[in-house]
């Protein structure tokens, strides 16, 4: 190995001459960092890292809703990997502050705190059972934080107990029962309701019994089942008499189990089936076999490509969604509804705030005039569809789909556009 | 299995320090506490608040489990009336008004206990126990579906009542304030139940942990005693849920579900059965330590099993609790 480059005379003076004194490298060393540091923002945030969007997320990785929050943050960390791929929010990388609600409201509640006031998070995107979204309401709005809520269906959070800084870019009870009260209207005229003895199963309850009165039908008779109840037959063995329909409204393993004993005990066979998507949401169909078919649903999301759903932008969202999920599960599940607007939510949330160039929590009142009345367009940021943001409550209004399931797959019959589903607002914010 | 405070036979010098030591270290935490908002960031004086409030519950079920020698697990469901009762104060009325929502808060957890201790009170032991672990599921089963009025799963969200002292003071709570309110609740109901304890009512309940039988046959009427013990600990796990309703403005049906009562007895054990301050400085130990491991290993921690293991252990070696220890460790 030849060492001409010792007799160079960059090296000459480097090295041997003493010309490079400790002294001069000091000198140069302080001007350069002077130098760096008189050098303009926009220099800096080409060249070096930009301050990252702390963007905050509450969701239940623990405890009952564990299950659904893992499947839902998949969703949401797909979003912010696939913006940070693409420099960011106006080239700010977003950093995920992920907190476990352990499913219950005084946990949310104690971490939610933390978000704000020691991680000092931007927005908050997330919050899956309406019970924590409810119980963590009043700190966004304590702490002037934009709330985007990504999974909690309960019809209070954009209607009685709304308030101006939380959104919701996904469905509520009323707008999917007026999508399918038409359909149900067809399908026969008396009905009986069968759902989740809870707040949800009772808003939701409500929401189509209003509609099936409204579109010519009756309701018969509604039977309330204890969430969680292992073994409905005491409950379904009491579900008989002169009707057309039975309209179900669980989720979760309730799914399951209704699904299962209504089949076995002959219901499913003697009167039209239907129901809440979250019934047979692709997690449970396994262990629905063939029971479920013929059931006919509404859901926001269905992982098809079939009408509506057969777009490239969908195409992508389910693959990468697909390699996603097979990681935290081996069954390989299809993505759900949950993984749907937790995706489009922070997309939401992300055009918001391009929108309003928000900077810092200061600037939170000019994201939330943004988000007011925004409209999203199909593409690689919506895969679901086309959605608006209404102002007046901060609830969107979102395509749904009507389908039914035969030999374990799902089969759409009908779009029901975002515009046929839209239910007057019934929010009044509170004064600031 | 206790240390109550029976001891009618000590020189009348030692009591008197007793007494003095007593509270000098009284005011020591108290000044203590006094100051911690001052100096401490926003979460952290949030999360002492709490401490607080949870505290005052372990507090309250203390006289059952510690004084009276009875195991309760329906003190969830006295907590949560509580907060259910102050949640209807803030609801209904406009402004909302601190002191009706302590009045109504009360005034549920009153109704329950009532209710709760005419039926167990009758009962000893594990069939006492069980009994109170059905009426707080019969509490809960009732709110989880009766939502037009509970709000159900959802439960009720509300505004912060303002600090008010009729015609004289109206002022918005703020952390540090509320710390300083709560503290002043809990250390008074402190004080309080402390002088309950060591007047002939508080010997009389301890005399039936020790021996009921005996107690009842010098002639005391053993079962009124037990259900004043279980009414005067309900009303303040009710007042605990008044404090929880007004700094976390929501009530949910997830307090009244019998976990919560669980956490009140392993507050208990941790901190020292039949102390009063021992379940508040279990109820600290708790939330502290699963503060800590998850701020250490993670968000996602399963924190409950370092947790159980340290409950486990400190059955043990510390029988007595954290302040069994401490009293031990400083009379050596």
């Amino acid at each position: 190995m030849t060492e001409k480059w010792k007799d160079e005379e960059g090296a000459q003076n480097f090295w041997y001459r003493g010309k490079v004194t400790r002294r001069r490298v000091i000198g140069w060393g302080g001007g350069a960092i002077g130098a760096v540091m008189l050098v303009p923002a926009p220099w800096r945030a080409a060249f070096g890292a930009a301050k990252p969007y702390k963007i905050g997320s509450e969701q239940p990785l623990s405890g009952a809703g564990a299950a659904g929050g893992k499947t839902a943050l998949v969703g949401l960390q797909m979003a912010v990997d696939r913006i940070n791929q693409m420099a960011g929010i106006m080239d700010r990388p977003i950093e995920l502050v992920i907190a476990d609600d352990e499913s219950k409201p005084d946990v949310a509640r104690r971490k939610t705190q933390k978000m704000v006031e020691e991680d000092k998070i931007d927005v908050h995107v997330g919050g899956f059972l309406s019970n924590i979204c409810l119980a963590c309401m009043p700190v966004w709005e304590e702490a002037k934080i934009v709330n985007m809520i990504s999974v909690c269906l309960d019809t209070t959070l954009t209607t009685s107990k709304c308030n101006r800084y939380s959104f919701r870019v996904h469905d509520y009870a009323p707008a999917q029962a007026v999508a399918f009260g038409p359909m149900l209207a067809k399908m026969g005229k008396k009905w009986h309701i069968a759902y989740a003895d809870y707040s949800w199963g009772q808003s939701t309850r409500d929401a189509y019994a209003a509609e099936i009165r409204k579109n010519g039908g009756e309701v018969v008779g509604t039977t309330g089942i204890p969430l969680g109840t292992a073994d409905m037959t005491p409950f379904l063995s009491k579900i008989s008499g002169d009707f057309d329909g039975l309209f179900g409204i669980f989720f979760g393993k309730d799914g399951v189990t209704i699904g299962n004993q209504a089949y076995d005990l002959g219901l499913a066979k003697k009167y039209k089936w239907a129901g809440d998507g979250a019934i047979c949401e692709s997690a449970n169909l396994p262990a629905l076999g063939n029971k479920i078919d013929g059931f006919v649903a509404i859901n926001r999301y269905v992982p098809i490509f079939q009408g509506a759903l057969d777009t490239p932008h969908h195409h992508r969202f389910f693959d990468e969604a697909k390699k996603r999920l097979a990681k935290i599960d081996r069954s390989g599940p299809l993505p759900d509804r949950y993984v749907q607007s937790n995706y489009e939510a922070m997309n939401a949330l992300k055009h918001g705030m391009e929108m309003s160039k928000f900077e810092t929590r200061e600037d939170t009142m000019k994201l939330i005039e943004a988000l007011e009345g925004l409209e999203m367009k199909l593409s690689d940021d919506f895969p679901q569809g086309d959605k608006t943001l209404r102002k007046a409550d901060h609830q969107a209004f979102l395509n749904q789909f009507l389908y039914t399931v035969k030999g374990g797959q799902f089969e759409l019959f009908e779009m029901v556009p975002k515009d046929k589903t839209i239910v007057p607002p019934a929010c009044k914010f509170p004064a600031a | 299995m206790t240390t109550g405070p029976l001891s009618k036979s000590m020189p009348l010098t030692t009591k008197l320090s007793h007494t003095a030591v007593f509270w000098i270290g009284f005011c020591v935490v108290m000044a203590v506490l006094i100051v911690a908002p001052l100096v401490l960031p926003e979460y952290w004086r949030r999360f002492l608040t709490e401490i607080l409030i949870w505290g005052l519950l372990a507090m309250s079920s203390d006289i059952l489990i510690g004084y009276t020698g009875m195991v309760s697990f329906g003190h969830s469901a006295f907590f949560g009336l509580g907060m259910y009762g102050a949640a209807a104060a803030l609801l209904i009325v406009s402004p909302p008004n601190l002191w009706l929502a302590i009045l109504f808060g009360l005034g549920g957890a009153a109704g329950a206990a009532l209710f709760v201790a005419y039926f167990s009170t009758r009962l000893r032991d594990i069939y006492f126990a069980i009994t109170t672990l059905i009426f707080s599921q019969i509490f809960y089963v009732i709110i989880f579906t009766w939502t037009e009025v509970t709000g159900g799963e959802n439960g009720l969200i509300f505004s912060r009542p303002h600090f008010t002292i009729p015609f004289l003071y109206d002022t918005r709570f703020s952390t540090a304030t509320l710390h300083w309110f709560v503290l002043a609740v809990v250390a008074g109901s402190y004080v309080l139940l402390r002088r309950i304890m060591q007047s002939p009512f508080g010997m009389v309940l301890q005399s039936i942990r020790e021996n009921e039988a005996r107690t009842r046959a010098i002639g005391y009427p053993v079962e009124r005693y037990k259900i004043v013990a279980v009414m005067l600990s309900g009303l303040f796990a009710g007042l605990a849920g008044v404090l929880y309703a007004v700094q976390n403005q929501f009530a949910a049906a997830e307090f009244v579900f019998f976990t919560t009562s669980g956490d009140t007895v392993i507050f208990n054990v941790m901190g020292g059965i039949g102390t009063l301050v021992g379940p508040i400085v279990g109820a600290g130990f708790f939330q502290l330590i699963r503060e800590l491991l998850s701020r250490i290993f993670g968000d996602q921690f399963p924190y409950l099993i370092p947790l159980g293991v340290i409950f486990i252990v400190m059955i043990i070696f510390l029988p007595q609790g954290l302040l069994g220890f401490a009293r031990r460790w400083l009379n050596r």
